[in-house]
């Protein structure tokens, strides 16, 4: 775990562009590739991000662009790695159909906005620029259509204003008297 | 308000009258659960020491580790990793279980997994303990939540429930039934819900054969599995038992995602393609017959019960493991291999071929004997993803004990059935 990065909370609106649509049941593991996902090492995931489906990828990426999934994104045994390779190049949130439980939980506790939005796979193309309202879960696009998925819970919200779970763990229980733990 | 036995578990345990599928809240665990990982426990212990500032724990009853990751190899990296698990949890008083078998079977053996009770785990099979009308969440790194905090803020998930009537025909496990339930409804079709089985069908199955189910039920995307605790499980339960508990039973009425009736009896016997479970790779035993395999495993915490050893005895008595093919049997737990070994059923095993390893994980991800490029092993392991089991070029299929024995023995993948009549 310490080997994560410390990631800053996104800002009130994400602003940026559509990286990649993703189908159903995606495994994320396979952004960076099965055979990488233990490491942590910031110049090999970027070697790696992506290669496999545009080695242009993380060339192009810019701080607050998206990634679009279809349905039960992150299905599969999920890794933490590629999200780091992915967040590294300055992903600032996931928008998809439905979550697979597991991803979700792993990723939210990262601080990670994670959002379902039903539409959102058909409803925008590659390169389309989106401005994301994370805790509305709406999303707009330039030619003022707006998609409206599914808002965190009062909890989630929290934890992706505080930068992760841990941090708005420690703001809560760091230091408090030991038996009330 | 008419509850779901989840919805009625999660309420009791976050100190609640009622509960129901949507709300947010804390919600205190009978067991905060975790098996030594490094990256897992020992960052977590000292988290809780350095950066939280815990330094005794008000309730260490409530936390359970277990060591039955990396117990094989026997090198300095390995003990390593289990003294510093150790050293911590005498630290804070916490009951630590070493090298007595897979947790997740163990948990049960030890009385954890309670009618009634409320388990988290970071690890996500802890929903085997569903087969005592227990709740078992995988909550990855959150346990540390609750870990630090006691609780655990969680979104109450909605209920599938899944009537279940007849019975599994000869060499028909309930490793084919889930796998059956994620060619059906696809693997997110119970996404973010619990699963609970009830009907006659459930009550007539083996609480072993309940445990391998409930194990797996990420794979359809739930977030755990839970059958009605019936006297099966109650009388498991009070063997076991060194607290109370209190058993829940669904109410009529309660409120569910949806209903689905599975008539056990037509369930066929299934192989999972490598890659994962999802539902485009599933198939019928018949449609991957011939594929040839060099490896075959039976164990994991969804399988190496004392049902899915005699499973594989009743295969294999008086066969050999076909030649090129080595045959692995782990049994759930060291109190479960002793059980195999006084009715027989491990000799029987080593006439036919098998070896026999001490409980442990090390088989199912890859730590012990992996698997070599090229190789094809048929599996009763939780996972088939590339290099699960070892290298990312070999190829894992998966299937139940019954299933796994008959391909050992045919070096092909086989159905039971096929080798009964050979």
């Amino acid at each position: 775990m310490s080997a994560l990065r410390d990631y800053p909370p996104p800002p009130d609106l994400i602003r940026g562009r559509v990286a990649w649509i993703f189908g159903d049941d995606f495994d994320i593991d396979l952004v960076i590739g099965v055979e990488n996902i233990k490491s942590y090492d910031a110049d090999f995931l970027r070697s790696k991000v992506m290669r496999e489906f545009d080695p242009t990828f993380a060339d192009r990426v810019r701080p607050g662009d998206v990634i679009v999934g279809g349905r039960n994104f992150g299905y599969g045994h999920p890794h933490y790695p590629p999200m780091v390779a992915l967040r590294d190049l300055g992903i600032a949130a996931v928008l998809a159909e439905s979550f697979s439980p597991g991803f979700w939980r792993g990723e939210t506790y990262n601080g990670m906005p994670l959002l379902t939005v039903p539409g959102i796979s058909t409803g925008v193309t590659k390169g389309d620029n989106v401005a994301v309202d994370w805790r509305a879960a709406t999303v707009r696009l330039d030619d003022g259509t707006e998609l409206r998925g599914t808002p965190p819970s009062d909890r989630v919200r929290r934890v992706i204003e505080a930068g992760g779970s841990l941090k708005l763990l420690l703001a809560e229980h760091a230091h408090q008297p030991a038996d009330q733990a | 308000m008419p509850s779901t036995i989840a919805e009625k578990i999660l309420a009791r345990a976050a100190g609640v009258d009622v509960v129901k599928a949507g709300d947010n809240l804390p919600v205190r665990p009978d067991y905060m659960i975790a098996y030594d990982f490094p990256g897992y426990t020992d960052v977590m212990f000292k988290q809780m020491h350095d950066d939280f500032g815990i330094r005794t724990l008000a309730e260490p009853h409530r936390y359970v580790v277990f060591i039955d990751h990396m117990l094989t190899k026997g090198t300095e990296q390995e003990r390593e990793v289990h003294q510093v698990t150790r050293d911590w949890c005498e630290f804070y008083g916490i009951e630590l279980h070493e090298a007595r078998g897979i947790g997740h079977q163990v948990m049960a053996e030890l009385g954890y997994a309670l009618p009634g009770n409320f388990l988290i785990h970071f690890d996500g099979h802890i929903s085997g303990a569903g087969a005592f009308g227990a709740l078992g969440w995988g909550v990855r790194r959150d346990l540390l939540e609750a870990w630090v905090s006691g609780q655990i803020y969680l979104d109450v998930p909605a209920t599938t429930r899944f009537e279940l009537v007849g019975e599994l025909a000869d060499g028909v496990d309930s490793r084919d039934l889930v796998h059956h339930i994620i060619g059906e409804y696809g693997a997110d079709g119970c996404a973010h819900q619990v699963m609970e089985f009830s009907g006659p069908g459930a009550r007539g199955m083996s609480i072993d054969r309940r445990q391998g189910l409930c194990g797996m039920a990420m794979f359809t995307g739930a977030v755990s599995a839970v059958f009605e605790p019936d006297e099966a499980a109650l009388s498991y339960a009070r063997r076991v038992a060194s607290t109370g508990f209190t058993p829940q039973l669904p109410d009529e009425g309660a409120d569910y995602a949806a209903v689905h009736t599975i008539d056990l009896s037509e369930l066929r016997p299934r192989v999972v393609l490598p890659g994962s479970a999802r539902s485009d790779n599933t198939r019928g035993v018949d449609e991957l017959a011939g594929t040839p395999v060099t490896k075959a495993f039976i164990g994991s915490c969804a399988s190496g019960r004392i049902e899915d050893i005699r499973a594989a005895a009743l295969i294999l008595d008086g066969r050999k493991v076909a030649p090129g093919v080595e045959l692995n049997v782990v049994p759930t737990s060291d109190s479960v291999h002793q059980q195999a070994e006084r009715e027989g059923l491990l000799d029987v095993l080593r006439a036919a071929g098998a070896q026999i390893a001490r409980s442990s994980c090390d088989f199912c991800f890859g730590y012990q004997k992996p698997l070599q490029p090229g190789e094809n092993c048929i599996s009763t392991g939780v996972l088939n993803i590339s290099g699960r089991m070892g290298s990312t070029e070999a190829n894992i299929y998966m299937g139940s004990a019954y299933t796994v024995a008959a391909s050992a023995v045919a070096g092909t993948i086989s159905s039971a059935e096929g080798v009964a009549r050979s």
